[in-house]
């Protein structure tokens, strides 16, 4: 489980800055941050495509009956082993986009894009 | 699915060039046998990933059999969980018996072949292999099945089997 830097210094101003700047677009998320559901059913990541925020949460559900893993491509995070029924969070700090795959089942890819 | 005339040919052509096994057109089947045949088939792939993983060098056709390995337990566990959930055994019977006896021979096969040539002839009969069991469940095994549970087991398997198809299509153009 991959979570927030949260002991690191100048986080609490981050998140601080994305409070202010996400409560002036009047989100409605008290902590600034959101958590993002990404659904693995039937052999695939879906939604496949996501735009979130840095400081954002996606979080990989498994729905299938066998094991998958989320991993992005370019090493920044790596699920390893979902189990049916299981998931699995990652916390996404830098903004950019993130290509990922099931290191299970190449054919299964997905983006996660953040700014 | 698109044109029967065009599965049966894929079916045909796969029972000639890989495993010989009269499976499929056993109209009639009852779901104690049809689970049985899918147990069997799961368990026959199984076994190839195990001599896979004994002989290949190959980190791509390891990863693959790792899958393989990993999967058809899987879905075999829940196979059986839900024949004990309702209380029945699986039913031996032809179908499953012919595809063990081709099983065999391909296993004898694999086993006399190391580095490339082994690498190349698992991945061209998991192309295969896949092709004819999910051939077979669309076409065959899940339309005859009366169980709804059973039927959305299968129908979930089949998901996870033509993944397994095209992943090994992949590795064919790699290991060639
Ligand atoms: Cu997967």
């Amino acid at each position: 489980m991959q979570t927030a830097n949260a002991s690191r210094p100048g986080s609490a101003r981050r998140l601080l800055l994305a409070f202010l700047f996400l409560t002036a677009c009047s989100a409605p998320s008290v902590a600034g941050a959101e958590d993002h559901v990404v659904e693995i059913a039937n052999m695939a990541f879906s939604p496949a495509e996501i735009d979130v925020k840095v400081g954002d949460t996606v979080t990989f559900v498994n729905r299938d009956l066998v094991p998958h893993t989320a991993t992005a491509s370019g090493g920044e995070w790596d699920s390893g082993s979902i189990g049916a029924g299981d998931e699995w969070s990652v916390t996404i700090d830098k903004a950019g986009e993130t290509d990922y795959v099931c290191t299970f089942h190449p054919a299964m890819t997905g983006v996660v894009r953040s700014d | 699915m698109k044109n029967k005339s065009f599965w049966s040919a894929i079916a045909i052509a796969s029972m000639l060039s890989a495993s010989p096994a009269a499976f499929a057109a056993d109209a009639g089947l009852n779901d104690l046998q049809i689970a049985h045949i899918a147990y069997t088939a799961g368990q026959i792939d199984i076994g190839y990933a195990e001599i896979a993983l004994k002989k290949t060098h190959d980190k791509d056709v390891r990863a693959f059999a790792d899958t393989m390995l990993r999967d058809h337990a899987k879905v075999n566990d829940a196979a059986l969980a839900l024949l004990k959930k309702l209380n029945v055994a699986p039913e031996d019977n032809a179908t499953s018996q012919s595809l063990e006896t081709a099983a065999a021979a391909k296993r004898a096969e694999l086993s006399a072949l190391k580095g490339a040539a082994f690498d190349k002839a698992y991945v061209a009969n998991e192309v295969a292999y896949h092709q004819l069991v999910n051939t077979t469940l669309d076409q065959t095994l899940i339309p005859e099945t009366k169980n709804a549970e059973l039927k959305a087991l299968l129908t979930s398997a089949l998901g996870i089997f033509t993944e397994h198809e095209r992943h090994a299509e992949t590795l064919e153009a790699e290991v060639k």
